[in-house]
């Protein structure tokens, strides 16, 4: 795999030249440190340099080379101080950048809201920026934007924040901003209607959002009627009046207990200056909280299907309520979690991406709330794997609580958990949310200081003593977001499963499954024909398929055979059927496959199929054999004689059609989903052609067939979804 | 702290369609200039403030040079550079970097990809070298390439497919561009379903052999290192990679008079009816690019913008409305776009976007306006430094669509000079009927199922 031959093409040399530092005339102050010395310019930037001999020629490494040692770094420093309205201030000076960013942080997020009011805090965050007595939504929203900054607040569970980005020239202006929303915000009624309505049509856009509908449902099973299990809804917005705004304001929004985190370009000294100057007139405690209902205790694993028509992936969150935010043994869980499913380089993605190729991403974390927080992990996956995705990953889970983390795994997940922590902190706005989130949590004072340490010191042990409190996939809440008819079926027999649509009402099982229904075939498009097909993967074909319609005077028989030489499958397919109503007679098939034999002989009258039928069952290591007596709907038809009539469906653009197939190795009928899903043009061997594409889910795996949108329809092409090879007719 | 509840987003569904490239700014940042004989240039800038260091290779190779039935490709073969090379296994290359504290992606649009590690600054050669071993030696195999067709075919479910408005703005603004006259910039960079399906592993190795050469990449390091320690590191992993052939250009010839366009889209996965106008621009290096990208701040951004104002505010018939220039090396777009509130036309928020553009036409804007763009612009220029990533991906901007890092220290100049009379002059020249492509979506009932 060796292209690019490391043959040396001559030594390396490096340029020397005139000096291209750009300018910081915008910025006036405070260089970064940035000296290169022997630097040369690229002229025109397309190569024309001068170059010298390389001083050396060192080899090409073949394997890593070693680390360094990590450069020994603190924690930024930051000062806190109080101002005297009670205003706990903390404040993380970086003067490379002409810029400040403040963050103030009130215990008044969606926690504090009344039952039946959830969305309360939210529409107080977006009306805040919307008028006082002397200014108007539009000339804050002018006076900020027109010097390039920004003044937003929003509506946390635990916390309600207001932020403020802008230049170190335009502080004063922004701060004047800032403090006359918070003191002095008029909710105009207007603002308000607008604002609802605006809610109300963002609350429909999240039903249309797959990731959405997993969070908000996640979220109302863990935690129940605990304030971060609830959320806005139709009824609540609509509720909402705005003397419960003004109510929520006045008693909410007060300084003791907030905390001000300012980063950027200013001193402590300017800090506590500008604050006393624009906020010392605030004043004021809020009423103490009411204690908040307890999340549900965790039961046995349930599995809630939020009904989504017509998905194209499965969103999978299983998670359980985990620790208190100061717990230890939050550590060993977050190396855990890194382990399990922190990033590319971690079992879930290895697993579910890297290896069975399911998803773009799978993922776990663990989360903080101010009361207690949870773990969860996550996946979205194409619908056709939902529940082996699902298995694997709660196999996963287990495994983390069954085995000790192997030695090279733990010294990856503390690697990369120690050595990236400077990567979180590398601009003043970063310290400070790392300071305000740990004073916000109630975190030790010593727990930024030690955060590496603590993590550095976790043992195999500590891990999966942890991952026995924290991941609990025997007593979760799994939630899956998706095509409920298409995965209900298989998703039943993993967990109780509780169906609702994208409003939480329930939803009838009976409703997803939908039923087979005799379809009026059209004869005529079945005509004697014998066609050839080949199998290949990836351009090489491996294998062949004939198929073959004779007609007779009272009789239509399809003839099938298969052979995939190098994995020593060869099959034959005898198939009769009433040359008019299209029902089937008979079949007979035989074959081997895996180094096993298959015989199945099926007889269908009188609304019955008999007979017998031997498969190849590698788990078993000899066929399964089933004796068939069943009684069938009108309609259903044997599952070798569906290729032949597809062509014969009714098909037009966006057609659905539902059809049952009696499947003898399974003993068992399949619905079988069909939907005429467009078209265009397809190349294979035989030719090019216009065609109807045909997708077909409910059977062993979901296929697409290709048919000639020429009368008489002939099929051309046959993928089976998810797997590299393909049927190609051949002259 | 907790993010489990589901923040309502605005904007949600605006958001790809805003990841365009950033608006060109003056840079404050030293650098130097290098490059080895076999073509490779590197960039570097030193920053000690911080023990990390930041590494980002680009190649030029983007969707754009993709050919008819191999749309995605581009970003399908970014997948396979982590797959493995000669002296990394497959994975490896996530578990290295991530194991030393370093976080790392690609990106790939229509006209570059990109490759980046941010790591701790002892373990700057592991980085390059990682990327080193994969330039001169990438591993492909049969398997890794079907396991990666299948996450591809995963991320496009995830992100267009399975996503409301996603499948009509993704497949329907390239449109804009003619598929027979410039076919680069007219398809996704996600690419179709049946393309992916239909790329072959022998794609994969002639890709590779033609783009991922080190005469047609640019390496920036930015951060805390010694440079003399980097040009050694550079010069011994890259140094004896031979050259690659000269790539040609892209041929991509549009008009901007070809007549408007109009495409209504049924979404059955969205709930609101959604408007974009879009609308074709000169490449980056344009001299019209600072008026354009002002013109979009003044008419979509924030919620002193036009469209918030009219749409949002006024009219009350926008759940959210904004627009933005996007330029590339390339043509590019500009959008205004609108989502629905619950019970509105589309026709209403169409005619309602083209009177707002229509309005700057005739009258301009004001002299509040231009300064608040400006200003924005140079907030931006300044916010979007602070990282060594974010400074990295500044000097990649300059060196591929500026051509010129001398630029950085110019560029600001030239969004000073626009004068509400140039702006008046560009929505002119561009935001007209003739050079538009409307697409409207609308909700279209599930079929099947049982839920109402």
């Amino acid at each position: 795999m060796r292209r690019r031959a490391a043959q040396a093409s001559g030594t390396a040399r490096s340029a020397t030249g005139k000096s291209c530092a750009g300018t910081r005339k915008d910025l006036g102050r405070g260089a970064r440190p940035a000296r290169l010395a022997g630097a040369g310019c690229w002229a025109l930037l397309a190569g024309l340099v001068v170059l010298e001999p390389h001083v050396s020629r060192a080899q090409y490494p073949t394997s890593p080379p070693p680390a360094a040692p990590l450069k020994p770094m603190q924690f930024p420093p930051f000062r806190e101080a109080r101002l005297a309205n009670g205003l706990k201030l903390i404040v993380v000076e970086n003067h490379e950048l002409p810029v400040v960013s403040l963050t103030l942080a009130l215990p008044a997020g969606a926690r504090v809201e009344p039952a039946g009011r959830e969305g309360l805090a939210g529409l107080v965050a977006t009306l805040l920026t919307k008028g006082t007595p002397t200014r108007t939504a539009d000339q804050i929203a002018a006076a900020i934007e027109g010097v390039g900054g920004s003044l937003e607040a929003s509506a946390g569970d635990d916390f309600f924040t207001v932020s403020l980005t802008v230049l170190r020239d335009y502080l004063d202006r922004g701060l004047d901003l800032l403090a006359d929303v918070v003191l002095h915000p008029a909710f105009p009624d207007h603002e308000l209607e607008l604002a609802r309505q605006r809610t109300l049509s963002a609350l429909a856009l999240e039903k249309s959002q797959p990731e959405a509908l997993a969070s908000r449902f996640f979220a109302r099973a863990l935690y129940g009627e605990h304030p971060y299990g609830r959320s806005a809804t139709e009824a609540s917005v609509k509720a909402i009046t705005r003397a419960e705004v003004q109510q929520f304001a006045a008693d909410r929004l007060k300084p003791q207990g907030a905390l001000a985190v300012i980063a950027g370009d200013l001193t402590l000294e300017e800090a506590r200056r500008l604050l006393g100057q624009y906020l010392g007139s605030w004043r004021g405690e809020p009423p103490p909280e009411s204690p908040a209902p307890p999340p549900p205790p965790g039961g046995p694993t349930r599995i809630i299907l939020v009904h989504r028509p017509g998905s194209a992936q499965s969103n999978i969150e299983v998670g359980n309520l985990a620790l208190k935010p100061a717990d230890p043994w939050y550590f060993p869980a977050v190396v855990g979690n890194k382990v399990l499913g922190g990033g590319a380089d971690s079992r879930l993605f290895a697993i579910l991406r890297e290896q069975k190729g399911w998803t773009y991403g799978a993922s776990s974390g663990i989360s903080r709330g101010r009361d207690v927080g949870h773990f969860s992990a996550g996946t979205e996956v194409r619908t056709a794997v939902t529940d082996s995705a699902l298995v694997e990953l709660l196999a996963q889970l287990r495994r983390m609580r069954a085995e000790p983390v192997p030695d090279s795994e733990l010294a990856a997940a503390k690697g990369f958990l120690v050595g990236s922590f400077p990567l979180s902190i590398e601009t003043a706005a970063q310290v400070a949310s790392q300071v305000s989130t740990a004073r916000l949590l109630g975190l030790p004072d010593d727990y930024l200081r030690t955060y590496r340490d603590r993590l550095a010191a976790v043992t195999a042990a500590d891990v999966l003593a942890a991952a026995k409190r924290v991941i609990r996939p025997d007593s979760a809440v799994i939630v899956v977001v998706g095509d409920g008819s298409a995965i209900y079926p298989k998703l039943q027999t993993l967990a109780p499963v509780e169906v609702i649509d994208a409003d939480g009402k329930p939803v009838s099982p009976d409703e997803l499954t939908a039923k087979a229904q005799p379809v009026a075939f059209d004869a005529a498009q079945l005509v004697a024909r014998r066609d050839s097909f080949q199998l290949s993967l990836q351009g090489n074909v491996l294998g062949y398929m004939t198929a073959e319609l004779v007609r007779g005077g009272d009789s239509l028989v399809y003839l099938e055979e298969t052979a995939i030489a190098p994995v020593g499958f060869r099959q034959r397919t005898v198939v009769r059927m009433d040359p008019s109503s299209l029902a089937t007679r008979a079949v007979d098939q035989s074959g081997s496959g895996g180094g096993q034999e298959l015989e199945i002989h099926l007889v269908y009258a009188g609304g019955r199929v008999k007979g017998r039928a031997e498969t190849p069952d590698p788990r078993a290591g000899a066929p399964k054999v089933v004796e068939v007596d069943t009684a069938l709907a009108e309609g259903t038809l044997d599952i070798n004689a569906f290729q032949p009539l597809v062509a014969a469906l009714p098909l037009a653009e966006g057609a659905t059609f539902t059809i049952g197939a009696f499947e003898a190795s399974q003993n068992a009928v399949r619905t079988l989903s069909v939907k005429v899903a467009g078209g265009g043009e397809v190349a294979v061997p035989a030719g090019q052609f216009a065609v109807f594409r045909v997708e077909v889910t409910g059977g062993s795996q979901p296929l697409v067939f290709y048919l000639t949108r020429e009368p008489p329809r002939r099929l051309v092409k046959l993928e089976i979804v998810g797997q590299p090879v393909v049927f190609e007719a051949v002259r | 702290m907790t993010s489990l509840r589901y923040v309502p987003h605005l904007v949600a569904a605006a958001v790809l369609l805003l990841a365009a490239p950033q608006a060109a700014a003056q840079v404050a940042v030293r650098y130097a200039l290098d490059s080895l004989p076999n073509g490779l240039r590197i960039i570097l800038s030193e920053d000690h403030s911080t023990p990390v260091v930041s590494v980002d290779l680009w190649y030029r190779v983007g969707s754009r040079n993709e050919q008819p039935g191999r749309s995605g490709f581009a970003h399908l073969f970014e997948h396979m550079m982590f797959q493995g090379s000669a002296h990394v296994g497959k994975g490896q290359h996530f578990q290295l970097i991530e194991r030393a504290g370093g976080v790392l992606n690609g990106t790939t649009n229509e006209d570059r990809t990109a490759y980046f590690e941010e790591v701790p600054s002892n373990r700057l050669n592991l980085a390059l070298w990682l990327e080193a071993d994969r330039m001169r030696s990438l591993a492909i195999t049969e398997e890794n390439f079907e396991n990666q067709r299948q996450a591809v075919k995963e991320e496009r479910r995830l992100r267009v497919d399975n996503q409301p408005y996603q499948p009509a703005f993704t497949e329907g603004i390239p449109l804009l561009y003619d598929s027979t006259s410039c076919f680069g910039y007219a398809h996704s960079v996600i690419g179709s379903m049946a393309d992916l399906d239909s790329a072959k592993v022998t794609d994969v190795r002639a890709f590779f052999e033609r783009y991922y050469a080190p005469n047609n990449a640019t390496l920036v390091v930015v951060g805390d290192f010694d440079p003399a320690e980097a040009r050694r590191l550079i010069a011994q992993y890259f140094g004896d990679i031979p050259r690659g052939p000269a790539t040609e250009p892209v041929r991509c010839d549009y008009r901007f008079d070809v007549g408007p366009k109009r495409r209504v889209w049924e979404d059955p996965h969205a709930n609101l009816p959604a408007v974009v106008i879009a609308y074709r621009l000169p490449p980056h290096r344009d001299a019209d690019t600072p008026a354009l990208t002002l013109l979009g701040t003044i008419l979509g951004e924030g919620e002193s913008s036009r469209l918030h104002r009219a749409l949002v505010r006024q009219s009350r018939s926008a759940l959210a409305a904004g627009a933005q220039s996007a330029t590339r090396s390339g043509p590019g777009m500009f959008f205004a776009f609108a989502i629905a509130n619950q019970g509105v036309a589309p026709d209403t928020l169409e005619r309602q976007l083209q009177a707002e553009v229509e309005r700057i036409r005739s009258d301009g804007v004001s002299d509040e306006e231009l300064t608040k763009a400006r200003n924005t612009v140079r907030a931006g220029n300044v916010l979007g430094m602070q990282t060594t990533m974010q400074v990295a991906e500044r000097l990649q901007h300059y060196a591929h669509l500026h051509e010129s890092l001398e630029e950085m220290a110019t560029d600001l100049d030239r969004y000073g000079a626009v004068t509400n009379e140039t702006i008046r002059r560009v929505a002119d020249k561009y935001l007209v009927p003739a050079n538009s492509f409307t697409i409207v979506v609308v909700p279209k009932p599930s079929a099947g199922g049982g839920a109402p």
